[in-house]
């Protein structure tokens, strides 16, 4: 099977800074990817390097076989990567349904389909972003990404900041994402076990390199990995 | 703010001059030879007074060519040194501060416009210069003494004139009774304005509505609703450029003609031409006709000024009291010059108050208050799409008559 | 106490002046909000587009219904180079206050140039023309410009909000990185834009040459109760440009009728202040 990411020996960073060196990996068709590690390891600046907002120093980007390294954010976008960022980003001046129709582009996921996966927006559709409340606004960050039908997503923290029982509802929508709909996808988490039941494989970061890659069911069988680079001791 | 305009900012009319000469025949003599004697002096080239600057450049340039023609100044050629005071008076302050320690002018002229006039009069009386002007509308802020007006206000127009008007308006039949007031804020018509309803109102004409708009209005659909539910018999507008037209115009969307109108300092053109202009009344000091044809050298200007505007594309080619108190300050600076045999300020302006001066505008005197002489404002009325003096009767044009709207 | 007829013709009258002020805010807001962009030139191309509906009227005998087909496009390919100099310098919000300024000081100039600093006055027939129902007239000329005014402003509106052009360009004027990491290619967007407001400047010019007086000058003359009206209406949005261009129009036209017509210019920038220090949300 063709990788549909492929990573090679990246090093970016912002201006004049590095903060990621010698980055390479690879992610398969309908693959779930975790990316984990401790705050300021260098996980969102992976993210936005994959969206296109960093300096690239060296290295290689390759999508559905093709270099995008040196293509703009838009460029990508249309190529089928989407973003959930860690500040969700909603456009707090749009209406709910509109946040989703502004970036459309044609394929399964349509803003009713996005109502079927996050009801609570369905409720809300003619509310503007600024009036919803943060599980809201991960719902439609998420649901935005999905409108733009990409092939794979990014997403940044899903679950940080939000209350208990809207963490479960985000995490079963991304799990119905992943695992129902085969949805290729690099997630960044900081709570390893939020997230490695419902992803393959897991890589974990430390300051700027990959310092362990396995299957994440390896991770979560033998959980010393996680503690010794993450300081996990929960359970 | 700078407007940018190198090559407009400075101009001298002397090489302008030498080749009109090969064209136009009227003037047969070469310059005379010798150094420049430059006059210096700013016009509303750009801003919200260009309109009018268009015009005074073009009677300048006639002037300077015409005295080059004769004999210059004592025996020198002319240079006029032209500058853009942007229609702005702390502009011109700086101009002609310019023009008199920097670019050292033997004379100045002065600018189009009480404003831009009352910034270069202070200049003229720091430095002792003589200064003449021909559009300041209210006199009785010319408190420089040698400061001369070229165009005859006389020294009360406020009193005098409103009293031609009456005058005229009592020959109707049925005679007006009363009047509406309407005029613009900007000064020199507000003065004529507030004149007018105290005139009218000494004479017996009441005033049931006196209107003040702010100067560059832009909607006078609700004022016209007030003219004509005030419905006088008779609309007097202190107006400026085509406000005049923009009043009339909204009238007539109300279906309404006011029966006889006069406006004050409408843009001459554009009202003769609109059909809402016939037979409205305006102020003047001439027209292009007898009598005033006849007076010495007006007829060649007149005609130099009609082949100029064409030219320069102007729609209204036909000289007028603009036009001509341009041509009136040439002619006084000329004769003071001449009369005086002397380029000094203090002389010429001494010789002015004692002698007479002929210019387009007829005898000329200087000895009243603020150096004005006698009234000579006329009235002239839009006959079809033309402007006829029509009053005083001595001077309208012959077989012309006031027709009552 | 003035009548109630003369009330009702004020406020006929103001509404329908408003439908100027209305029609040019509506180019100016839709720069200002969605690309950031304060156009000053917006005015001085309205005036350009007015002189070609004169010079084609008064030379060439066009009827500017037949004119405003040539140069409501020549206007946008204008706008379009414009926003080739916003887009090539990378003009900021303040930068492009100081560069359209000096493009409306250029343009006045050539205006001069050809046109003379004289008033125009394009004179038609049709000009003073009035429907009079019950005791109000109703000048035709400013109720057609308010009628197209009126269909401008709720097609744009229909646009952005309806059109995932108009959605795109409205996510993208909140946070253009944002929409661009969603693939909003904001250039083509911001083109398309700045062609349609200078578009709309030309619609404005062909009324401005037919109902007012043209002059060089008389570019700056609409700018203060413009950018009232642009503030009131909120930045981006067209309805609310055409409402406020309406209720200015009508306050001015009120206060001439009621208090003194030198009042006209005080009431856009009092309606100004009332309503930032009320701040009512009705957008």
């Amino acid at each position: 099977m063709a990788d549909l990411l492929t990573v090679q020996s990246l090093s970016a960073g912002y201006g004049r800074a590095v903060v990621l060196s010698d980055v390479t990996f690879a992610l398969g068709e309908g693959q779930a990817l975790a990316v984990l590690g401790r705050n300021g390891v260098g996980k969102t600046t992976l993210i936005d390097s994959l969206i296109g907002v960093t300096r690239r120093f060296a290295g290689s980007v390759r999508f559905s076989g093709k270099e995008i390294a040196t293509l703009s954010p838009e460029a990508r976008a249309q190529r089928g990567i989407g973003w959930v960022p860690q500040e969700r980003n909603v456009f707090r001046s749009l209406s709910v349904e509109e946040n989703l129709t502004a970036v459309a582009r044609p394929g399964p996921w349509t803003a009713d389909r996005v109502f079927g996966l996050f009801p609570r927006l369905a409720e809300r559709r003619h509310h503007a972003g600024s009036a919803l409340s943060g599980g809201e606004q991960q719902m439609l960050a998420i649901g935005r990404a999905l409108a733009t039908n990409p092939k794979l997503l990014l997403l940044d923290e899903p679950t940080e900041g939000l209350a208990p029982i809207i963490v479960q509802e985000v995490l079963a929508a991304i799990a119905r994402l992943l695992r129902e709909e085969g949805l290729a996808a690099i997630v960044v988490e900081q709570h390893a076990r939020k997230i490695l039941p419902i992803t393959d494989r897991a890589v974990i970061l430390e300051r700027g390199r990959i310092v362990h890659e396995s299957a994440s069911a390896a991770l979560l069988a033998d959980a010393t990995p996680l503690e010794r680079l993450l300081g996990v001791t929960e359970r | 703010m700078s407007k940018g305009m190198g090559a407009w900012r400075r101009r001298t009319f002397l090489g302008g001059a030498l080749a009109g000469m090969v064209a136009a025949p009227a003037v047969l003599r070469a310059a005379p030879p010798g150094k420049p004697v430059r006059v210096g002096g700013t016009l509303s080239l750009t801003g919200f007074l260009a309109q009018t600057a268009a015009i005074h450049k073009i009677a300048a340039e006639i002037m300077v060519e015409e005295i080059n023609g004769r004999d210059g100044f004592l025996g020198r050629p002319i240079e006029y040194v032209l500058l853009d005071d942007q229609s702005k008076p702390d502009v011109a302050r700086s101009l002609y501060e310019k023009l008199i320690t920097v670019d050292k002018v033997d004379l100045i002229q002065g600018p189009y416009a009480t404003a831009p006039i009352l910034a270069a009069m202070g200049v003229a009386q720091r430095y002792g210069k003589i200064i003449i002007q021909s559009s300041m509308g209210i006199p009785k802020l010319q408190t420089y003494d040698m400061a001369f007006p070229a165009t005859p206000f006389g020294p009360e127009p406020d009193k005098s004139y409103p009293n031609v008007i009456l005058d005229a308006m009592a020959t109707l039949s049925p005679a007006p009774k009363s009047m509406v007031v309407l005029t613009s804020k900007f000064p020199s018509a507000q003065f004529m304005a507030q004149g007018m309803r105290t005139e009218a109102e000494k004479r017996g004409v009441k005033v049931p509505l006196f209107l003040e708009y702010e100067a560059g209005n832009r909607d006078f659909g609700a004022i016209a609703a007030r003219v004509k539910e005030a419905n006088a018999d008779f609309l007097w507008v202190g107006s400026l450029g085509l406000e005049s037209n923009q009043i009339l115009e909204a009238l007539r969307k109300l279906d309404y003609r006011p029966k006889n109108s006069f406006h004050l300092y409408p843009a001459p053109g554009p009202l003769a031409l609109s059909p809402d202009g016939n037979l409205v009344w305006s102020s003047t000091f001439l027209e292009p006709d007898e009598p005033f044809m006849s007076r010495p050298g007006m007829k060649r200007i007149a005609e130099h000024y009609k082949e100029r505007a064409t030219k320069a594309n102007l729609p209204y080619p036909i000289i007028d009291a603009q036009a001509a108190g341009m041509a009136a300050q040439w002619q006084i600076l000329e004769q003071g010059v001449n009369g005086a045999k002397s380029l000094e300020d203090k002389q010429i302006a001494a010789w002015l108050k004692k002698n007479v001066v002929t210019t387009v505008y007829g005898p000329t005197k200087f000895d009243g208050p603020y150096n004005h002489g006698a009234p000579a404002q006329l009235i002239r009325q839009v006959q079809n799409k033309e402007w006829k003096v029509v009053w005083p009767k001595d001077l309208a044009a012959p077989g012309v008559k006031l027709i009552n709207g | 106490m003035p009548s109630a007829t003369l009330l009702g013709q004020a406020l006929i009258s103001g509404v329908l002046a408003g439908g100027m002020y209305g029609l040019l805010a509506l180019g100016l807001s839709l720069s200002w909000g969605l690309l950031r962009l304060v156009n000053l030139s917006h005015f001085a191309l309205a005036f350009l587009a007015a002189y070609l509906t004169y010079e084609m009227g008064t030379t060439y005998h066009i009827d500017p219904w037949w004119s405003v087909l040539v140069i409501v496009p020549a206007m946008f390919v204008i706008g379009l180079l414009q926003h080739w100099v916003f887009d090539r310098f990378k003009v900021n919000e303040l930068a492009s206050l100081l560069i359209t300024f000096s493009f409306a000081v250029i343009l006045e100039v050539a205006i001069q140039l050809y046109w003379t600093a004289d008033y125009r006055r394009f004179e038609t027939h049709y000009s003073t023309l009035s429907i009079k129902v019950g005791a109000f007239y109703i000048p035709v000329l400013e109720l057609i410009l308010c009628l197209v005014a009126g269909v401008l402003a709720w097609g744009t509106w229909l646009w952005l909000r309806k059109t995932y052009v108009g959605k795109a360009l409205r996510a993208s004027a909140e946070d253009a990185e944002i929409a661009a990491a969603y693939g909003v290619d904001h250039k083509k967007l911001a083109y398309l834009l700045s062609g349609l407001g200078a578009a709309y400047a030309g619609v404005a010019g062909t009324f401005i040459a037919l109902i007012a007086t043209l002059a060089p000058a008389q570019i700056w003359a609409w700018l203060g109760v413009v950018f009232a009206v642009v503030i009131i209406g909120r930045l981006g949005n067209p309805l609310g440009a055409l409402f406020a261009g309406m209720l200015i129009g009508a306050s001015e036209s009120i206060a001439m009728a009621v208090l003194s017509p030198a009042w006209a210019p005080v009431v856009s920038f009092s309606v100004l202040i009332v309503l930032l220090l009320w701040d009512p949300d009705w957008s």
